[in-house]
């Protein structure tokens, strides 16, 4: 009771005026009411008050919130239905642990380095090859599997701790992510080489970890403090010459700046140390709109129509919206057109695209149809869960957009 | 409960998932808007006439109350579940028909949402004027089932004079269709105004034909600030004295004004006792002329009068009133909205008349109107909570009513009846006008299926 009972104020404030349903996109495309935010704040209050008993049905509409953060800015009265679904997932959490799967994947896999490494070399390699031979099984759950990208080796082991430059203006700390690292590791490089085009040298810790987001999305907040912990100390206290912690990975950033100051609440002795980290944290486009491009250095020889999708802790976690689009015009011959709903979530949303894939593929093939709308060759964006899921419906639908990080964009317009 | 027997048979009408009967589905079909609950057998979410037709039948058959629901955002409890009844939801028949530009005609399920249709009629340069509040959450088989208003409605009217035609399934199972495409009414009844407004007593509608309009070619926003709500009040009869139609007149109290800033932080003033939003539209050539003359008319009186420059200032303006309902639990968690309506000319009586009751009864009221067609909604702040002022706050209510009521005006406006003001109804009307409305609902409805309980009990 003590975590909803922390939050009771907040549940009773909502009014139930309904104006969250268009913000959720859940309820939109089911129509139901437990799958709105309405729906699920009305059910988290119940059971506060006694009234309900939590079972599988209610775990469901708390478990299938997209946390994309739209009804919080939709709210008149300020009520957040994700911090509330948030809490009732730490309540769920103590009162009866997690479902096996959210376990085993979320928490063990993800929160051991090892264990990560080993589960993506082991996909990349046997199990590719496994599912190239089934017919039909192109899509797991709305998941392109066939084509999820695996790092041959992680990034880690492939760069240097350190990547010096000729003329050094800033040292940048890169906080690469479990993305970046073991799959997409292209855009790791991409960031790199952006960076040091623009004279940072950049300073990569190699016993990093995950940011501890998928463990606190599930209520696993001791998982989640751990891995915390350790991302802190390691920036702050062995690589304290870093100015600042880059990271190319939204949701990373948005846990490593905000939430991490919510996660140690209860440890005053600490928030100090975790405040002053905090504040070191910043994404790509962010740093690279703030220490300035040189807009002379970058190159394209064709025409490029560009589309940017906001990831939901980019827009709504860091609220930064208008760097990526800044530094995409930048780029010679680029027509940069936006898109319907741009800032909604593209179904990802973490576990959620293979716990609840029925409604997660209707709001990705909604979000690709927006994409397709706007006759772009090529959809950037600041995520890579975004990127991996755009890049699975825009296959799925036939369509030919590629999708790329923005820093692989960039990266591709400076020349080697 | 339910019998597993009836259960298997929704099930084979609608198809598994469009059924529900847990205790968490149950739970969130049992509010709405209001402060009032309940709890039904079970909801059945159909996705074509015929699914309604067969769900109707079945029920029939069992002798098993039907209670009809759109989006549930009504401030009436008109969808709040009744005692052993099944909830039809119709948030799952969702698809634009048609947009007939030539004839000024959309056809639609009663499930799409009034904003989506507003986006699709968009594209080709169309709008649907009825906008209630609630209109992106809102759909327009509750909106024509309250037969909602919204802030155009003194220029256009509200959402009654926009349905062409229906297509309803009765209580007996049978399907029919009231009006059409055609602008002049049909022969005999006007059947469409008698389902319209009904809140679902009568019949379930399952197609709507709906007037759409051109999007006027230009338009201009305009405020007005005074140091009392009173004199917001005095302009509003000033404009209508003068023989202006603005498309809007949109008055918020001190209250109101400072909970929709902390939301949208669109910049109106917080030491202001009341601001009114003006809008005009019409061509382009028009509008200096309107706006000047507003502007010599509200100059009169309020302290100051300015017109939004740009687009953006229009839509914070927007999102500012149209917030106002769900920003007030900032101060209080609970709210009792009221929508009594009088006559235009009495409009400054009335802002005097819930001031008053304010005053007499202790309470906070926040003031949001509708002011250009006489349309109150004074929001009274509190806390469901506390049992006494809960009690004081129903009692101020009726109070509020009472007050329209000797100013030859009506205790609902648009937000209907349902249960919270049902109580009320026979002040409103002679015991002679009462039996009319049960006529007509057991001539429709003889067993009393549709959403019983509501508006009047039998």
């Amino acid at each position: 009771m003590g975590v909803l009972a922390d939050v009771y104020e907040m549940l009773n404030t909502c009014n139930k005026c309904g104006g969250c349903h268009t913000a959720c996109k859940t309820y939109k495309l089911t129509g139901s009411e437990e799958m709105s935010t309405r729906g699920r704040i009305q059910l988290i209050k119940a059971v506060a008050d006694g009234k309900l008993e939590p079972n599988e049905e209610y775990e469901d509409a708390i478990m299938s919130c997209l946390l994309c953060g739209e009804c919080a800015v939709t709210c008149p009265n300020g009520v957040h239905g994700n911090e509330l679904v948030m809490a009732a997932r730490r309540d769920l959490k103590l009162r009866k642990g997690i479902k096996p799967f959210a376990k085993s994947f979320a928490l063990k896999t993800l929160a051991s380095p090892k264990r990560l490494g080993m589960g993506f070399r082991l996909f990349g390699g046997m199990g590719k090859s496994v599912l190239n031979k089934i017919d039909g099984l192109d899509y797991f759950r709305g998941i392109d599997i066939k084509n999820f990208p695996t790092a041959k080796k992680p990034f880690l082991e492939q760069v240097p701790e350190k990547i010096k430059v000729q003329n050094p203006k800033h040292k940048v700390g890169f906080y690469v992510g479990c993305f970046l690292n073991h799959s997409l590791d292209q855009t790791a490089h991409s960031v790199v080489k952006v960076l040091a085009k623009n004279d940072c040298e950049v300073i990569i810790p190699k016993d990093q970890v995950c940011c501890g987001l998928p463990q606190y999305c599930y209520g696993d907040y001791e998982t989640a403090k751990t891995n915390a912990r350790k991302t802190i100390d390691t920036f702050l206290d062995k690589y304290s010459d870093a100015e600042v912690v880059l990271t190319a990975c939204a949701s990373c950033g948005s846990m490593l700046r905000h939430d991490y100051l919510k996660l140690f609440a209860d440890e005053p002795s600490y928030l100090p140390k975790v405040k002053l980290f905090c504040d070191k944290v910043v994404e790509f486009s962010e740093y690279m709109a703030k220490i300035g491009v040189d807009q002379s250095k970058l190159h394209n020889s064709s025409p490029l129509t560009v589309t940017y999708h906001d990831p939901c802790h980019m827009v709504r976690g860091l609220k930064a919206t208008k760097q990526p689009r800044e530094l995409l015009q930048m780029i010679p011959r680029v027509d940069y057109k936006e898109m319907f709903e741009a800032n909604r979530c593209c179904g990802a949303a973490g576990l959620i695209q293979a716990f609840y894939h029925e409604v997660s593929t209707d709001i990705t093939d909604q979000k690709t149809q927006n994409i397709k709308d706007t006759n772009a060759d090529l959809v950037a964006t600041s995520c890579p869960a975004c990127m991996l899921r755009l890049q699975g419906g825009i296959n799925k639908a036939g369509q030919k957009q590629k999708v790329m990080h923005v820093a692989d964009v960039m990266a591709n317009a400076y020349e080697d | 409960m339910l019998s597993q027997a009836v259960v298997k048979r929704l099930k084979e009408i609608v198809g598994e998932r469009n059924v529900v009967t847990d205790k968490v589905g149950l739970l969130t079909y049992g509010y709405d808007g209001t402060l009032l609950s309940g709890e039904a057998l079970g909801v059945v979410s159909p996705t074509t006439t015929e699914q309604v037709v067969e769900i109707v039948k079945l029920m029939n058959e069992q002798d098993i109350k039907l209670v009809p629901r759109g989006a549930g955002t009504n401030e009436s409890g008109g969808t709040i579940p009744s005692a052993k009844s099944v909830v039809i939801s119709f948030t799952k028949m969702t698809k634009i028909h048609e947009i007939d530009t030539e004839n000024f005609v959309a056809v639609v399920e009663p499930g799409v949402i009034n904003f989506d249709l507003q986006v699709e009629l968009a594209k080709k340069n169309f709008y649907f004027p009825p906008d209630p509040s609630s209109f992106k959450a809102s759909t327009i088989g509750g909106n024509l089932g309250e037969c909602s208003g919204g802030p155009k409605c003194f220029k256009y009217g509200v959402t009654r004079d926009y349905m062409l035609g229906l297509e309803v399934v009765l209580p007996n199972g049978k399907v029919i269709q009231t009006g059409g495409r055609n602008f002049q009414s049909e022969p005999g009844y006007d059947l469409t105004r008698i389902i319209v407004g009904s809140e679902g007593i009568l019949g379930l509608v399952t197609k709507v034909f709906v007037r759409i309009l051109p999007i006027p070619r230009a338009k201009k926003t305009m405020l007005a600030l005074y140091d009392k709500v009173e004199d917001a009040s005095q302009t509003v009869a000033d404009i209508v004295a003068a023989g202006i139609i603005p498309t809007t007149l949109e008055l918020m109290d001190n209250l109101l004004i400072n909970t929709t800033e902390d939301f949208t932080h669109a910049g109106l003033p917080r030491d202001a006792g009341a601001v009114l939003i003006i809008e005009v539209d019409g061509y382009p050539e028009d509008m200096d002329g309107q706006v000047k003359t507003i502007g010599e008319i509200a100059s009169k009186i309020a302290k100051e009068f300015k017109v939004a420059q740009t687009a953006v200032e229009v839509d914070q303006i927007w999102t500012s009133r149209r917030s106002a309902f769900g920003s007030v639990a900032r101060v209080r968690p609970s709210y009792g909205v009221n929508d009594i309506t009088v006559p235009r000319s009495n409009f400054p009586k009335a802002i005097g008349g819930v001031l008053k009751v304010a005053k007499d009864f202790g309470v906070t009221i926040g003031v949001v109107a509708h002011a250009g067609d006489g349309n109150l909604h004074p929001l009274i702040l509190f806390d469901q909570r506390n049992k006494e002022e809960t009690e004081t706050v129903h009692a101020a209510e009726q109070a509020l009513c009472m007050m329209a009521l000797d100013l030859e005006g009506t205790i609902s406006g648009e937000h209907g009846i349902g249960l919270v003001k049902k109580k009320y109804l026979d002040k409103e009307f002679t015991p002679a006008a009462m039996e009319a409305f049960r006529k007509i609902k057991r001539s429709f409805d003889p067993s009393n299926r549709f959403n019983p309980g509501k508006i009047i009990d039998l």
